[in-house]
Order: C-alpha cells, then sequence, then structure tokens
C-alpha cells in the first residue's frame, strides 16, 4: 500500500476513535552504497525504507504508535496503540499538537545530480587505486565506500498542517591503513554533497596522508599541557555535551545550565550559533519533528547563555515560544531536542599554525575516542582516549597517541583562550551537524606514560 | 511472513546473474518502551519494524539489498537490482541460476519465556518502574533526577537461503535501564545500572526492580563526593561484571572476521599462539540459556556455539560468519548478527567472558601496594586494526597497602589490546556477566561481558 492511501486510513481510523488533535509523522528513505576492498568492488547494497509514527492526544495526554507496515491492520492497530499509550501516560504538559500559520523557509535544494551505481562504482574505483597511488605502505584492508542516500518526512495533523521536505546527497569515504614496522595506521577522510563534487583524489589523498602523518607516534608523558583541540574535535565536543543546551535536559535537572539564560558560562570570545539552513551546507531544514518553523538562532553570545533549545513542550513549560528544536531520532521516536548545523563561530586567533607559535609547546589533538563512555553530559566530566601531534616550539612536532584528555565541559568552556578562524564541520550525524574551529585550552590533564 | 512459494522465487531472481549464494532475512519485530523520569511516566511509544534484507554472494563479492514493503512485485524487484548489480554493467553470468528446493528446518528454543512483554497490562510494566523509581529516589537527599526505562523487543526473524535453508527464530528480550543523577553545590554525577534477559517480564522474579534503582541511586551518591584520580600508569583490579567490557574491547571485537578477513586485526595468523597471559580462558558463548547475548540461531541461520576463543592464553578461535569464513577458509561459527533486515550481518559477540581463574579475590586486591579498584565500569571501543582501546570506569576506589580506600571519579583505562591481555596477570574466582548493547557495522546488537575480579599490572588512567 502507498503511503498517502495508508494516511487516508490512518485519519479516518483517528476520526473513527473520536480523536481530535494528532499527527502522523513519516519518514522514508532510499538509496544505493558500494564499497572496494584490494583492487576490486566487494559490496554494493540497495534499500528502500519507510516508516510512519501516529501521536494523538487522548485522555489530555499524547500517544505515539509507529510502525514499518502500511496496511489496514496495521492503520488502525497504531491508532489504537497510540491512545493506550497515552492513557497509561502521567506527563499531561506534553499534550501539543502544532497549528498551521508558521512562515516556513524556502529551502532550495544544494544537490542535483543522482549517480548510478555504475557512476558510483567507478568513483569508489578510482578513489581506492589513488590510496594505493599514494603511498607505498598502504595495505589491503584499506576500503572506500561511497553511497547516494535520498531522504523525505512528512507531517500531517489534524490542525490542518501538511507539510513535506525530501533532500538527497551523495558521500565518499576512504580509510587506508598504512603498515610500518608491523604496525598498522589508519586514516579516514569523508565528504559528502553533491556527487558532481566529489573528487577521487582529494579524499584518497587526505585519507592517506592523514594515516601516514600518524607512522612512529609514540605516547607523551603525563602532566598537565596546553591543547590545541582541531576545529573537528572540539565539534566532537560539543556534539557530546549538547545536551548542556537542551531544555529538555535543563527542565529535568541534567544539564547544569538550568535557569542559566543570561549568564556568562563561557569565555568573552565563546559565540555559539544553531542554523538550520546555512547556504553552503547540505543540512537545510525548515521545519521540526513538530512542524514548527525553523530558525537561525545564537545560543551563546560573547559568553553570554542566550536560550536553551526548546520543543513545544519544554517551552510551554518555560513560559516561551519553541526554537524549532523539536526532534525524533528516528520516525518513531518520542520528540526530543537537537539541533542543526550547530558551531562554535570562528574567533580572531587565527589559523591552527598561529595558535600553535601561540603555544609554542603542548599538544594538538585531532582524534578523541570513547565518547559514548567517557563523557558524562549530566556532568560534564570527560576522560578520553587521544591521538594528535605535538607541538614544539611553536610548529607542529611528533605523531602521539595512546593517552588520555581529562576535564570538564562546563569549566573547558569558561577556559577558552584562543579561537581559531577555520570553521570545520563534522560529517551529518542524523539531522545535526556540529562545527568549530580550533581552540586553545590551558593547563588540561593528561595520561600517558 | 512470507510464503516458501515466494522465497525461492526471490532467491532464484537474486541467484539469475551468477551468484553462488542467495538468501533472504525477513523481520517482524515489535519494540515497546515506557519512560519513566520527574516521577511520572513521561512517554510510552512502540513500534513495528517489518522487512527483508536480500543477500546474494559471488565468491566473497557481496550484494545486499532491502525493503520495507512486503508486496511480492516490490520484493523481486529488489531482488532483481541486486542480481543486476553483482557484476555491474557486464552482465556477465546472466545466463546462470539455479533452482532452490527450500526444506524447513526446526532448531528448537532453548530460552523459555513465560510472560511475554508486549502482551501484558502497561500498568504491570509501570509498576515496575515505580518500584525502581522509589528505591532510586529514596536512597539518598542528594537524589535530583531518576529516569527508569523499560524495554521489551519481540524480534521474530525467517532465514533462507540457496542451499535449501528456511528456518525461523523469536527473540524475546526484556531490560530496565535505571539512571540517577546525585546533585550538590551545582555539581552532578550519575549512576546507571541496565541488567537484560533473554525473557519476559518474569526476569523481575529473580532481578528486582527496586536492587536495580538502589544500585544506581549508590553509585550516583559515592561518585558526589569523590575526588579525581591523578593521571598515571597504574596497577588496576577490574570488578566482575560489565568489568568484562575490558576484554570485549581489547580483545573481542579484534576476533571478529569482519576484521581478521581483511588483515585488519592485531590477532590475523595468530591461531595456536600465545596471546594472553596463561591464566586467561575467554569464551563466546550464545547457548546460555535466557542471556541476554543468547541466540538459538545467528542471523544466517547457524545454529549458537560454544566458542573457546583463548585457552590458557592460546588464540583457538576467531568468530566467523559465511562471507568473511570465504576468505579466510573457515566455516561460519554461528557468531553472524545484524540490528535489523536494514544492516548488512557480519561477524559479532554474544555472550563474551573470561572464565574463572586460579586466583583467590582477595589475593588480587591484597597483592597491590598503589593501584585503582574499578568496581563499576561503563562502556568503551577499540580500533581492532592495532588495537587501541578505552573504556571506562563509572566507579573506582584508590587501593593502598592492599586495602581499598577512597572513591575517585570516572576515568578512561586506554591501552593496546595486545600488551593488556598478556599484562591481566591475576584472574579471580567470582564470574559474572553484565549487559549491553555492541554498535559496530551491523548495527547495534545485545551481547553479554563477563569476567571475575581481575588484575592487570599496568594500564593508563585517564585521571587528572
Amino acid at each position: 500500500m502507498l503511503y498517502n492511501d495508508f494516511k487516508e486510513l490512518v485519519m479516518a481510523a483517528a476520526k473513527a476513535n473520536r480523536l481530535e488533535e494528532y499527527e502522523l509523522y513519516y519518514q522514508a528513505s532510499e538509496g544505493i552504497s558500494t564499497e572496494a576492498l584490494q583492487h576490486d568492488i566487494n559490496a554494493f547494497s540497495t534499500s528502500i525504507q519507510a516508516g510512519a509514527c501516529f501521536r494523538c492526544i487522548h485522555a489530555g495526554k499524547i500517544g505515539y504508535a509507529a510502525t514499518e507496515r502500511f496496511d489496514a491492520d496495521e492503520a488502525e492497530r497504531i491508532v489504537e496503540a497510540a491512545m493506550q499509550n497515552a492513557e497509561a501516560t502521567e506527563s499531561a504538559e506534553s499534550a501539543w499538537i502544532h497549528e498551521t500559520g508558521d512562515a516556513y523557509e524556502e529551502i532550495v535544494p544544494v544537490t542535483t545530480s543522482e549517480p548510478s551505481a555504475a557512476q558510483l562504482r567507478q568513483l569508489v574505483l578510482a578513489t581506492q587505486e589513488a590510496a594505493y597511488r599514494r603511498d607505498a605502505r598502504i595495505v589491503d584492508g584499506t576500503q572506500t565506500a561511497a553511497a547516494f542516500r535520498r531522504s523525505t518526512v512528512a507531517i500531517s495533523n489534524s490542525k490542518g498542517l501538511d507539510l513535506s521536505h525530501t533532500a538527497d546527497y551523495s558521500l565518499l569515504y576512504c580509510y587506508p591503513s598504512v603498515k610500518e614496522n608491523d604496525e598498522l595506521y589508519n586514516g579516514f577522510e569523508l565528504k559528502a554533497g553533491d556527487f558532481t563534487e566529489l573528487s577521487a583524489d582529494a579524499v584518497a589523498n587526505a585519507a592517506v596522508d592523514e594515516a601516514v602523518s600518524c607512522i612512529g607516534a609514540d605516547t607523551v608523558p603525563t602532566g598537565s599541557y596546553p591543547i590545541v583541540f582541531s576545529g573537528k574535535m572540539t565539534a566532537t565536543l560539543l556534539a557530546t555535551f549538547f545536551s548542556a543546551f537542551s531544555a529538555e535536559a535543563a527542565q529535568r535537572g541534567l544539564s547544569l545550565f538550568r535557569g542559566k539564560e543570561g549568564e556568562q558560562v563561557a569565555a568573552p570570545s565563546v559565540s555559539i550559533v544553531d542554523d538550520p539552513f546555512p547556504q553552503d551546507s547540505l543540512l537545510r531544514i525548515p521545519f521540526d519533528s513538530e512542524g514548527v518553523a525553523t530558525y537561525r538562532k545564537k545560543v551563546v553570545e560573547n559568553g553570554t547563555l542566550t536560550t536553551l533549545l526548546h520543543n513545544l513542550t519544554t517551552a510551554h513549560k518555560a513560559g516561551v515560544s519553541s526554537t524549532g528544536n523539536g526532534c525524533k531520532e528516528n520516525y518513531a521516536s518520542k520528540v526530543g531536542i537537537s539541533p542543526y548545523n550547530f558551531y562554535l563561530e570562528a574567533g580572531g586567533a587565527g589559523s591552527k599554525e598561529a595558535l600553535f607559535e601561540n603555544v609554542r609547546n603542548g599538544i594538538y589533538v585531532t582524534e578523541l575516542n570513547g565518547l559514548h563512555a567517557g563523557a558524562d553530559p549530566s556532568s560534564g566530566d570527560f576522560s578520553l582516549a587521544s591521538a594528535g601531534f605535538l607541538i614544539t616550539d611553536g610548529k607542529l612536532g611528533k605523531p602521539v597517541k595512546n593517552f588520555t584528555v581529562s576535564g570538564n565541559f562546563y569549566e573547558l568552556l569558561k577556559q577558552v583562550a584562543l579561537i581559531g578562524d577555520d570553521v570545520e564541520f563534522m560529517p551529518i550525524d542524523g539531522s545535526s551537524r556540529y562545527g568549530a574551529p580550533a581552540i586553545v585550552v590551558n593547563d588540561v590533564s593528561v595520561a600517558g606514560k | 511472513m512470507l510464503s516458501r512459494k515466494l522465497l525461492t522465487e526471490i532467491l532464484q531472481t537474486a541467484m539469475s546473474t551468477g551468484a553462488d549464494f542467495a538468501e533472504v532475512f525477513s523481520e517482524r519485530t515489535l519494540e515497546n518502551q515506557i519512560l519513566l523520569i520527574d516521577d511520572r511516566v513521561d512517554a510510552i511509544t512502540d513500534r513495528l519494524i517489518s522487512g527483508v534484507g536480500i543477500r546474494i554472494l559471488k565468491g566473497t563479492r557481496c550484494v545486499t539489498g532491502s525493503c520495507t514493503s512486503l508486496e511480492r512485485s516490490d520484493l523481486l524487484a529488489c531482488a532483481r537490482r541486486i542480481a543486476d548489480a553483482l557484476d555491474g554493467a557486464s552482465g556477465e553470468g546472466a545466463a546462470a541460476g539455479r533452482t532452490v528446493r527450500l526444506t524447513e528446518r526446526i532448531f528448537g528454543d532453548i530460552h523459555p519465556v513465560r510472560i511475554v512483554p508486549h502482551t501484558a497490562a502497561h500498568g504491570a510494566k509501570i509498576d515496575l518502574l515505580k518500584e525502581a523509581n522509589e528505591a532510586a529516589r529514596g536512597y539518598s537527599a542528594g537524589i535530583a533526577q531518576v529516569s527508569a526505562k523499560l524495554l521489551d523487543v519481540d524480534h521474530n526473524i525467517l532465514i533462507a537461503n540457496s542451499d535449501g535453508l528456511l528456518t525461523e527464530d523469536r527473540q524475546i528480550r526484556t531490560r530496565m535501564v535505571v539512571s540517577a543523577v546525585a546533585s550538590k553545590n551545582g555539581e552532578n554525577q550519575s549512576g546507571i545500572c541496565s541488567p537484560g534477559r533473554r525473557m519476559g517480564l518474569e526476569m523481575f522474579e529473580q532481578i528486582r526492580p527496586k536492587d536495580i534503582g538502589t544500585e544506581a541511586a549508590r553509585q550516583a551518591t559515592v561518585m558526589l563526593d569523590a575526588g579525581y584520580i591523578p593521571a598515571g600508569q597504574i596497577p588496576v583490579a577490574i570488578e566482575n561484571g560489565f568489568g568484562g567490557v575490558i576484554f570485549h574491547e581489547a580483545c573481542g571485537h579484534s576476533l571478529e572476521a569482519s576484521c581478521v578477513s581483511i588483515g585488519q586485526s592485531q590477532f590475523c595468523g595468530k591461531l595456536g599462539q600465545q596471546i594472553a597471559n596463561e591464566k586467561v580462558t575467554a569464551l563466546d558463548d550464545g547457548t546460555i540459556p535466557n542471556a541476554w547475548g543468547s541466540i538459538n540461531i545467528d542471523d544466517e541461520g547457524t545454529p549458537a556455539q560454544r566458542k573457546v576463543l583463548i585457552e590458557n592464553g592460546i588464540l583457538k578461535t576467531y568468530m566467523v560468519d559465511k562471507l568473511n569464513g570465504r576468505r579466510m577458509g573457515l566455516e561460519g561459527n554461528g557468531s553472524c548478527r545484524r540490528q535489523s533486515y536494514q544492516w548488512d550481518p557480519t561477524s559479532r559477540m554474544t555472550n563474551t567472558f573470561i572464565a574463572n581463574g586460579p586466583d583467590k579475590n582477595e589475593d588480587i586486591i591484597a597483592s597491590i601496594e598503589y593501584g585503582l579498584y574499578a568496581k563499576k565500569m561503563g562502556g568503551g571501543s577499540v580500533n581492532p586494526a592495532n588495537g587501541s582501546f578505552n573504556f571506562a570506569v563509572a566507579e573506582g576506589y584508590i587501593i593502598r597497602n592492599g586495602k581499598i580506600c577512597e572513591p575517585v571519579r570516572g576515568a578512561s583505562l586506554i591501552g593496546k589490546g595486545s600488551d593488556i591481555l598478556m599484562n591481566i596477570d591475576m584472574v579471580g574466582q567470582n564470574l559474572e556477566t553484565a549487559q549491553g548493547m555492541c554498535g559496530a557495522s551491523s548495527g547495534s546488537i545485545p551481547t553479554d561481558v563477563g569476567q571475575p575480579l581481575i588484575r592487570v599490572s599496568s594500564i593508563t588512567v585517564g585521571g587528572r
């Protein structure tokens, strides 16, 4: 059964059950991907997926139920299950189905060209060969993959809201492995964008150069160091501790920014922006998972916390308007909160080379691991396995690895000493993308040898 | 579920361009989740996951496809796309294809379930969550927040392949995750307890929700008053249960055929060689009745096995799936797993643990002059190629002169798997397992980790 037919059945079932406020959320994606190992294509994959989630207000509370089967039985089941789930729920304040009337940004699609399977295979093989050419130490575990994805989100509700948004992009990544003295070193480079803009040489060379740059890495002596976090690693810390900025976490006492709006929470040079549709981003989203129009806002301005990010429920509780950050982790999940293009704004301290010059002697951190375990968003504490390079006499020095960097995110925001001028973004993760320039933080605890 | 006739058609279509093996994985899964937070039931979500994953192999080339629709035309179109993609545009071997005869096989179920969770009333489940919540709230006045989640899954799978196998399995799992936050002077510390079983709601007759709540609150409370451990390299005693995450990360992932078969493991070519201290014997056992990571059959339809991975320090076997087994000249050994039909399956762990050893637990603590006692662990990760791993201590204590002293806050332990395995120089006798969700290329799957108390002679502790 096609989704539109299914939608009609669900809406009819909702009416038959005398529901007044309800919504059907739909998410679909299709794509192809392919992968090379050694000098040949070793895997190809094609997928078509879709799911829908019904929510309704029943007995003054909200209930959810979701399905991937679009048929008459499931249309009835999800309506009845959502009503039962609402009845057993106890939080009454989360009952919101959004009205029409928002002004939505018109999103001009960034990408247009859809690659054929053959084009994707060609690109992957060209990248894999470029990786082998780049350095003689490349070994056969080296892998390259490329994919094309198209995804659609649609929201229809009982108040007449009927929105949909489709986005697509291609991506190419290379995960090379180089061997020296019986030790393996990996690199990684991923580019996403219009298929025609993906360059086999650029991706392969960057990935291999990264792997080669780590060869011979040793650990560092335990101690306290000035650290330059690369733009991507600063962005990674923002992503790991994003819930600090979530009104839901704050209202539950799980963010130390609870009640801190208007207060200085970071160094005066720190400004953090959430932008749902920057011109140069593939991630451009006009409405959130509740159908609220999205917009650009500063979350931290010159070190002052200006707002937390809200959905309809948290905004109502706080007596403010939603910031359009209602977000579902997947089509079936409850509406939570997440950002779009969420980044630390560029500062005035120049290139990363200028930061090295300023620090003179310290560590440039380009890799942080174990974020799901070694970081606690509710306390802000982190202790993370790291890798990077020494900074020696103001210049990039030897590669280093097998050490930890420990601290607290809330303290770190206040300790930011310098901010570089080049914002780097991490790959899109769900409907979020985090970015930052390189930053300098002094006196960071490091455990090594 | 799909008819034998349709399954046969799909397999034959998928093989029509010369594949030597085809497989259909069909799934119908009900997932339910109840979240209690702020002392109230905040949300109840449920979801039906339904779809088909199709896979063909030709030598070591693999083509896969997935599709949520169960319509015959959509499934055959998916099989056709896969067949067409096998050799690119060449069309080579297009005349191939062969007749498949599916013969049903029943493996049986060694994981009895008395109360299938999604058929129980919400009220019964909410009572369990409230019991956990009240115990956590009541533990101390410093507990500022408690979230308690009940998750249950009824995962029905069907596997049909061109070797003629047709089989099904029903996998029911239940888990409670309680997280408590203690708060004082603008600081938060959290504690978590999250037991799960391959069983129904009867699991809470063995594991009382109030004990789950109390344990989460206890950890948060102890850590609130703890200092930080100094950074450095010291001996560490790692307690049983989730302590087993050290083996999971430092060694387990590197023994999965997915990385071994392509040379991306620190343990490639090491079968029969000593890779761990002789006190270390480690197993991956998918056959433990009602254990969280257990399976009757894996996601290729191979029966679960009890595999001795390391015996007295000697590497005995890898965890192998069909595709990577072809690269290695080995048969699949009940290790192939996937999160759902949308993920391509590969070799993964089930219940993986270090067996009891020769040392008395009290001797292990007494042997350490200055070190860390890691009582509760968090998760971790590893790069299997070079063995660099990390995992987090959720609750630690300083050991001084052979005695457990003051608590210290979470720090990561890091190292290289091959070094750490040799440095496990004492193995105690209180083996226990704990539950986790393991994330890797075939998605997030339930796995048990476990061990008795062990001593690692030296490891880097990421303190401050």
